[in-house]
């Protein structure tokens, strides 16, 4: 049976969880503000009843210490949700400077600065005026004016491009020390947990853990792992390890070919990093998709007016009767070599306003048919597909091939319709320090269809050239042997009058020529009639398309220090035809040394590897587009992308927002609660006092055998 | 109350919008402009920049069009007045081969029609902005020089065939010039120097090959009418100049409404909107002020 000490007993276990609980009241109460603290509430438990005699007597309370009040995977939503706001919030911010560098115009009478639509547009029409009065030097010096301000305008905007890109790698890379710092944290928060509480929530330990990770999450895509004992470990959103358990790793960046990139050990996880989310994925995004597309495209636009401009100004005739060369060209802008870099580059070489050529090919210089054409331009496609002329190819030739064996490389070529295909380079160890080679195309060129009546060949999969076969190309097509003859010319013949050949077919036409030993021969195109007339082609003389020359089979011979020695000089001419469409055809100058003498061919004892190429054809930009509509087509685009960014941010925001909600719900500390349960607790504690009280007094009267005496 | 850590980061988070917007609506106000970064309105901001360039192309050849008006207008003043010269060598040869004149007065007609004749180069070696209009494309040299060494003398021609023409912003090409030797050295009885030539070689002795010198004088009104048809090019070429000029003026007044309306900011309309975002703000602000007090929880009440 129960007892007056035993209900001394269950009255202080009350006053003490009574305490205990307010204490957890009053912790709520101070942590209210913490960033990251849930709130807690106090464990009541039951003591154990006492049994006596069949009859079972309560014997109080315990509280048994404090539970955080937290949702897991609610946290880990928000903590995901976070990420994705981040990055878009950081691509964002780098969007709005990009699409600042171009500036929507008003169409107020003063240009906006930097618009390089408006300097398309003057660029053109100063041609136009030139049309007008072709020698009058003031509408010259306006053609080269408004060239300079578009030049100056495309540079600049490439120019404050490659700023932000840089400056958003240098971002970026601040990100990591935070990163670092974060998992280093983490790692020992995982420690801490592990040892002081395996199997339950660890409370404090895991409010500082949640609040690491949810700042990790505002600066990079992870993923988290529970592990045993409360442990956790996190990666990166492409799996690699960031934190394992009471481990941590560190994240360092570094430049590689001038952007930054991010390590993991030696690996690289820049790519995967870019996707991940966070700020660091923000800033990855824009420095590696946004801003690239943006400057490709402004790339294009400076590629295709200056080679457009200045292939045309040498065409025609200058001022001072001048026609431009090879060796002197009459450029306007600086002839770009390749796409990539030509905004960058793009600048003015002219000075002299009387080398714009507005008058035709051997014409007067009154003349004003090239500045028709030069005007005509902005109504042009300008970004036809180069066809490649060239290409370089460096290649490490491993000293561990055996004798016979081979190694191959490739390189991606494009022909006149901007087809790509992959030129396949194979090297044979002849031993001795000695290498052969042979260059093949294994690919299927498609029919020209975008101009009518024009030939086209097809060549069969696996297909080479003989070179030996100057006139006919035999090889194995699909589904059996074919047969290809090139057309054949006579002397004064007219070809071609079912199409127009274009000019590259000429120049080809014209070394093929040459190649094939007929001198003396013209090749002239009147109104896109081809005619060739000479005095020693005979008669049977069978003109094909360029022609594979001898030489496109070789050896290499190193020196003992795998030096290459042989050839001693570079090679060039090493020509074959198989990029022709039909009507211009397109020969491939594979050049073994880069410009500087520097061999592009070198034998080491690595293994042999591909490490760079470069050619110089394009697949052509923007079908069909002028340059107007090109830049049209960009800042559409540019928007678009903005615009799209910004309402996923939003989206994102709005989720975050709705989620952090739902947590705070469950885990931020209510004072309405716990104003109520501190008054509870208070008339609990004052009722457990008073039952104590009283309990006190009964002992009391019977330890007095109930007469008053002063033992109180 | 729950003390939630992110309600006054949420709501200062939304009076940063409600500013931005506040300041964005403001700015659309004072510049009248609608869209001041692409990400407004992209398919606007591409739309701009087509319709941009259409009109600047129509101002561009308005200008164009104007300077080479006016050197049509020269060409065809210069040839009215090329008219009036042979018309008067037409009179005076006529009047010479009636058979009324003595030698002197005969002489005399061929220095008249000699002092004609040096008229006539002059005007067709007319220049308009130091460029010699009826050159061809050898615009920087005189087009036509006088030989006397033999009779009759010869009027030789040092320009070429070329033509220019200019096109117009839908790709009409309009032409621009008549080469010279076309004007006044046409095929055979064509030629207006020819047939000048011709006649001062028959007055010029005072005795007059009356058979000759009426062949001459017919071959003189010949070539008139040629000068007067090949006038008839000139002519053209300025209607069809005026008429363009006019089409691209009307366009780009059209396109120019259009560009406006694409890009220009709704008074009305964006004066509500800011209206609405300034009192978003002000409720902003004072939700951020009542809870900033923190005096409504249950604690205030306890005692």
């Amino acid at each position: 049976m129960g007892t007056i000490n035993s209900a001394f007993s269950i009255m202080s276990g009350a006053l003490e969880a009574d305490q205990a609980a307010l204490s957890i009241v009053a912790n709520n109460v101070a942590n209210a503000n913490t960033p990251g603290y849930t709130q807690e509430v106090a464990n009541w438990q039951e003591d154990q009843p006492l049994t006596v005699g069949g009859i079972s007597y309560g014997q109080g309370v315990t509280e048994t210490g404090a539970t955080s009040l937290r949702d897991s995977v609610l946290v880990a939503r928000l903590d995901q949700q976070n990420q994705l706001a981040s990055a878009s919030s950081a691509r964002l911010t780098a969007l709005n400077s990009l699409e600042a560098l171009f500036p929507p115009d008003s169409g107020s009478s003063s240009a906006t600065a930097g618009d390089i639509g408006n300097d398309v547009t003057t660029f053109f029409s100063s041609f136009a005026s030139l049309e007008a009065n072709p020698a009058n030097v003031s509408l010259r010096e306006e053609v080269l004016s408004s060239a300079t301000t578009l030049a100056g305008d495309i540079s600049n905007a490439a120019a404050s491009m490659n700023a932000q890109s840089a400056g958003l790698g240098q971002e970026a890379a601040g990100v990591t020390s935070q990163v670092n710092s974060l998992t280093a944290a983490i790692a020992q928060l995982n420690q801490q947990i592990q040892t002081t509480s395996p199997t339950a929530d660890a409370d404090t330990l895991e409010d500082q853990r949640n609040e690491d990770i949810s700042q990790l999450s505002q600066l990079i895509g992870i993923n988290q792992i529970k592990t045993e004992n409360n442990g956790l470990s996190i990666t990166t959103t492409s799996g690699q390890l960031l934190v394992s358990e009471g481990s941590s790793f560190q994240l360092s960046s570094g430049l590689v070919n001038g952007t930054t990139h991010f390590f993991l050990g030696n690996t690289d996880v820049t790519a995967g990093l870019a996707t991940g989310g966070g700020e660091l994925g923000g800033y990855l995004t824009a420095a590696t998709v946004d801003i690239p597309t943006a400057m490709a495209a402004l790339d294009q636009l400076a590629f295709g007016i200056s080679t457009s401009v200045n292939a045309l100004n040498n065409a025609g005739t200058d001022l001072n009767g001048v026609s431009g060369t090879a060796a002197s060209p009459l450029n306007l802008f600086n002839e770009p070599t390749q796409v990539a870099g030509a905004a960058a580059a793009m600048s003015v070489v002219m000075t002299d306003p009387s080398q714009i050529s507005a008058a035709g090919a051997g014409l007067g210089t009154g003349d004003n048919s090239n500045a028709v054409a030069m005007a005509n331009l902005a109504n042009e496609s300008l970004f036809q597909p180069v066809a490649t002329t060239s290409f370089s190819l460096t290649q490490n030739l491993s000293s561990t091939t055996p004798v016979n064996g081979t190694v191959t490389g490739s390189a991606l070529v494009y022909d006149s319709l901007g087809a790509s295909y992959n030129a396949t380079v194979t090297y044979t160890n002849l031993g001795a320090n000695s290498w052969g080679y042979s260059i093949s195309l294994p690919d299927t060129l498609t029919a020209n269809t975008s101009v009518a009546n024009q030939v086209s060949y097809s060549f069969g999969a696996g297909e080479t050239v003989n070179p030996g076969t100057n006139l006919t190309i035999t090889g194995s097509a699909a589904g059996g042997a074919a047969t290809i003859v090139a057309p054949a010319v006579a002397p004064g013949e007219a070809v071609g009058s079912a199409g127009p050949p274009p000019t590259g077919y000429m120049a080809s036409l014209d070394s093929a020529l040459t190649a094939a030993g007929i001198t003396g021969v013209t090749v002239s195109n009147t109104g896109g009639v081809l005619t060739i007339a000479g005095a020693t082609a005979t008669a049977g003389s069978v003109i094909a398309d360029p022609v594979a020359s001898a030489g496109s089979t070789g050896t290499l011979t190193f020196n003992a220090s795998g030096a290459l020695i042989s050839p001693a000089s570079d090679i060039s001419g090493i020509t074959f035809s198989g990029m022709g469409d039909g009507a211009a055809s397109l020969s491939l100058n594979w050049n073994l040394f880069g410009t500087g003498g520097a061999g592009n061919i070198t034998q080491t004892g690595a293994g042999s590897a591909q490490t760079a190429q470069s050619q110089n054809g394009s697949a052509g930009i923007g079908s069909g587009q002028t340059p107007t509509d090109f830049y049209a087509s960009f800042v559409s685009m540019l928007g678009a992308t903005v615009a799209g960014v910004q309402a996923e941010n939003t989206a994102e925001n709005a989720s975050v927002t709705q989620l952090q909600t739902q947590n705070n719900a469950l885990s931020s500390v209510n004072l309405n609660d716990e104003a109520a349960a501190m008054s509870t607790l208070q008339t609990s504690y004052q009722a457990a006092s008073q039952v104590f009280n009283m309990l006190n007094t009964i002992i009391t009267s019977a330890l007095n055998l109930g007469v008053e005496t002063a033992v109180s | 109350m729950r003390v939630d850590p992110t309600y006054i980061t949420n709501l200062v988070g939304s009076l940063d919008l409600a500013q931005a917007n506040e300041e964005q609506l403001t700015a659309e106000l004072s510049s009248g402009v609608s869209i001041t970064s692409l990400g407004q309105n992209p398919v606007a901001a591409g739309e701009n920049v087509l319709l941009l360039n259409q009109i600047q192309q129509d101002d561009s050849f308005t200008q164009s069009s104007s300077l080479v008006t006016g050197q049509l207008q020269v060409a065809d003043s210069t040839l009215g007045s090329v008219v009036s010269q042979l018309t008067q060598a037409i009179s005076l040869a006529t009047s010479a081969n009636n058979g009324t004149m003595n030698p002197s007065d005969v002489e005399s007609v061929a220095n008249q029609i000699s002092g004609i004749l040096d008229e006539v180069q002059s005007l067709a070696n007319t220049s308009y902005q130091g460029q010699y209009i009826f050159g061809g494309a050898q615009t920087a040299s005189t087009p036509f020089s006088t030989s006397t060494s033999t009779s009759p003398a010869v009027t030789t021609y040092n320009g070429d065939q070329d033509v220019n023409f200019i096109r117009t912003p839908n790709g009409q090409k309009i032409q621009l010039n008549v080469p010279g030797s076309q004007i006044f050295l046409g095929t055979g009885a064509n030629s207006v120097f020819g047939a000048l030539n011709a006649l001062i070689a028959d007055y010029s002795t005072g005795t007059v090959n009356t058979a000759q010198a009426v062949s001459d004088t017919q071959a003189l009104g010949t070539a008139l009418n040629f000068v007067s048809q090949q006038r008839v090019t000139i002519d053209s070429s300025i209607t069809q100049l005026t008429a363009a000029s006019d089409a691209v003026t009307s366009s780009q007044t059209q396109l120019t409404a259009a560009q406006t309306n694409l890009m220009q900011a709704d008074v009305g309309q964006v004066s509500t909107q800011l209206s609405l975002a300034e009192t978003q703000q002000t409720a902003l602000e004072d939700v951020i002020s009542q809870l900033d007090q923190e005096s409504n929880s249950l604690f205030s009440k306890l005692q």
